[in-house]
């Protein structure tokens, strides 16, 4: 492991890897801070330019950009109350009224300290625990990863919140019917073209993740009148006030960074829980262990409740990497995007990664940890001026995020047809967005579509064309059967629930 | 504007399951792939039998569902920058990349509002040129002149 962990040393300290580093940090900062554009849609902005880089540059720039995005999307979450993406929502919680106080360079602070802890946490336990995990699943089948796929999607289903389960499931089977356009690799028989030769080779991943993360986001924030007033605030943050902390502010938050770092890398490890459930996890579990009297103070600019969030949505954010170094599957949106672009580079993340390219997954695993560093000793004392690039005016700003987002998708296809499929899917990622249908699901199913597809063929032919590898072999099983608590958890609960409580009705009407 | 969001996604969704369930039928297929038990038309006929039965279920799960405020959206907008987008894609090859894109930028910025003449030049114009040049020239990266360009000798 150690030999690992040097490899992966030597790789990210080389000058052009380190100016990668810095670079991603900055980009994605400036990015995760413009209200509406979160990590996804920084990592996918960054695509086109990592196809010009060799695999570890690239993957590298791109993990320096997803920290970056999410410590931006804090920064806006505590400035101006616009949290740049979900899994900082919570912060604004209480980063807000710190900054509505004059305190805003103590809290900016103080969620750059945490999400150092929680990355340098995450970061020691995905070196322990990914190569060991690695280990492990080389002895999976096609009918194991076939499981953990559908484990994966309805997993991500199954966190999408109460109402949205089956949303989030249309969603994933929209994904995978979008991944069955094209060529189907087994046969070449062409599914879904309709005669048109632009379509043999199917839809384009960055195509897909761009129209949907850029372009939607983008043409929705301009529709939305009221990002216009979230510009204003950031021309009105004009003084920060001190970043120190005092020593008994430290010890206050220390153990909460700790313990939130720990759960966010946990709930980061499962399969479509993420950052976003990891923030909110540790925030009311730090609100539940506090005294009657600290308890008050949460919501109204509690140093805890800010630490708390920020701790376990970056322990979190290194947590998803896990599933997806390790096993090829991804954890969250972002991985998925991650996994798309290492796919493009020729290289398959999972159990073969750590043997065929050491040299990638280590130094994923260590850049992660220098991300936090640089996070840390740059973009902290330069967020004064970072904030400022903000005060760009719109009319300049959004024309340029279009004008990168279709040129991206240009510059890799040569095909100015693209750019029409691209407006196409930008309307229909925005109706579905008004329609509440997120839209995550829909980019994981489209990569794993393929993947599934061929590890259910392999299976089936393996197993004399019989399902029932479903049940007879120990490990599909257990992990068929999770897939199936994922799915079915949670409606079970509820319906048990609402059950006992309309017996318990019964009961109290029948003695009265 | 009020919409019952989770039964017009639901019909919207059920009529896209049993399009795509119909094109699955369309799928050629080989001789003796009868016998085959996994052939291409497999998985697109699974999922257009769950997308409909997921369809179905959001339907009936929304019954009762109160119709829901749409958020005041300046379509106008959207709908004009969506035109610009479709124009580029149209004039890319046909201007070149130059002419396109710096047309496509100060139409952009004009689209929303900005009439600062310096502003206006200085981020289109010389910043395409810039980006060009480093795509040309410094990563080696081929771009068509364009046809217009082309017919003028350039």
């Amino acid at each position: 492991m150690w030999e690992g962990v040097y490899i992966g040393v030597t790789t990210a300290v080389m000058p052009f890897n380190l100016l990668m580093l810095f670079v991603g940090c900055f980009a994605g900062t400036f990015i995760g801070m413009l209200p509406g554009l979160g990590p996804v849609s920084a990592v996918a902005l960054m695509i086109p330019v990592t196809y010009g880089l060799d695999p570890s540059s690239g993957i590298i720039l791109m993990a320096g950009v997803y920290y970056g995005a999410v410590f931006g999307a804090s920064t806006s979450s505590i400035l101006i109350n616009a949290p740049g993406c979900s899994a900082t929502v919570v912060t604004a919680f209480d980063g807000y009224p710190m900054a509505q106080r004059g305190q805003a360079g103590k809290a900016l602070a103080l969620a750059a300290y945490s999400s150092f802890v929680g990355g340098t946490i995450g970061a020691i336990f995905l070196i322990f625990f990914a190569p060991m995990l690695a280990t492990v699943s080389l002895s999976f089948q096609s009918s194991d990863y076939f499981a953990l796929m559908v484990l994966g999607l309805t997993a991500v289903a199954a966190f999408a919140g109460k109402g949205n389960i089956l949303k989030a499931l249309m969603m994933c089977v929209l994904g995978l019917m979008l991944s069955t356009v094209g060529t189907d690799r087994s046969n070449g028989v062409e599914r879904f073209t309709f005669g048109s030769i632009e379509f043999i080779d199917g839809l384009s991943f960055l195509l897909l993740a761009m129209a949907t993360f850029a372009l939607a986001e983008v043409v929705m924030s301009v529709m939305d009148k009221s990002t216009d007033a979230q510009q204003s605030k950031v021309n009105n943050t004009s003084s920060l006030g001190s970043m120190k902390l005092t020593k008994a502010e430290i010890k206050e938050v220390a153990p909460t960074m700790v313990r939130s770092s720990v759960l966010g890398f946990i709930v980061g490890v499962l399969p479509g829980a993420g950052a976003t459930i990891a923030a909110f996890l540790a925030y009311g579990i730090e609100r539940n262990l506090a005294s009657a009297k600290a308890k008050l103070g949460f919501g109204k600019g509690s140093l805890r409740g800010l630490a708390a969030p920020e701790s376990a949505n970056n322990a979190a954010s290194t947590g998803s990497f896990v599933p997806l170094l390790t096993l090829g599957i991804p954890g969250s949106g972002t991985t998925a995007v991650m996994l798309g672009a290492l796919i493009a580079y020729g290289i398959q993340p999972g159990p073969q990664l750590f043997i065929d390219h050491p040299d990638v997954f280590w130094s994923v695993i260590v850049s992660m940890y220098l991300g936090n560093v640089v996070l840390l000793i740059l973009n902290l004392p330069l967020i004064p001026y970072i904030a400022k690039l903000l005060e760009i005016p719109r009319p300049i700003l959004i024309p340029l995020i279009l004008f990168f987002s279709l040129t991206g998708v240009y510059l890799v296809s040569f095909n100015a047809f693209d750019i029409q499929v691209m407006v196409i899917i930008c309307i229909a990622a925005i109706g579905l967005k008004l329609l509440d249908f997120p839209l995550a699901p829909m980019l994981l199913g489209f990569i794993l579509g393929g993947m599934l597809e061929d590890n259910l063929r392999r299976a089936l032919l393996i197993n004399d064309e019989s399902l029932s590898f479903m049940w007879e072999r120990p490990l599909t099983a257990v992990i068929m059967a999770l897939a199936m608590l994922a799915l079915f958890g949670q409606p079970l609960l509820n319906f048990i629930r609402n059950r006992v409580g309309q017996r318990k009705e019964q009961d109290v009407f029948d003695s009265e | 504007m009020t919409i019952a969001k989770n039964r017009i996604g639901g019909l919207i969704f059920l009529a896209l399951s049993l399009g795509y369930g119909y094109s699955t039928t369309l799928i050629p297929m080989y001789p003796g792939d009868e016998y085959e038990i996994f052939t291409a038309k497999t998985l697109p006929a699974v999922l257009a039998i769950i997308g409909v039965f997921l369809s179905l279920a959001l339907l009936i799960s929304s019954r009762d569902e109160q119709k829901s405020e749409l958020p005041k959206l300046d379509w106008t907008i959207a709908a004009k920058l969506m035109g610009l987008m479709v124009v580029y894609g149209l004039v890319l090859e046909t201007l070149g990349f130059l002419i396109a894109t710096t047309l496509f930028l100060l139409c952009g910025y004009w689209l929303l509002g900005e009439r600062r003449k310096m502003l206006l030049f200085f981020c289109s114009l010389p910043l395409v040129t810039v980006f060009w040049y480093g795509l040309t020239q410094l990563l080696d990266i081929y771009l068509a002149p364009g046809a217009v360009l082309q017919w003028m000798g350039v």
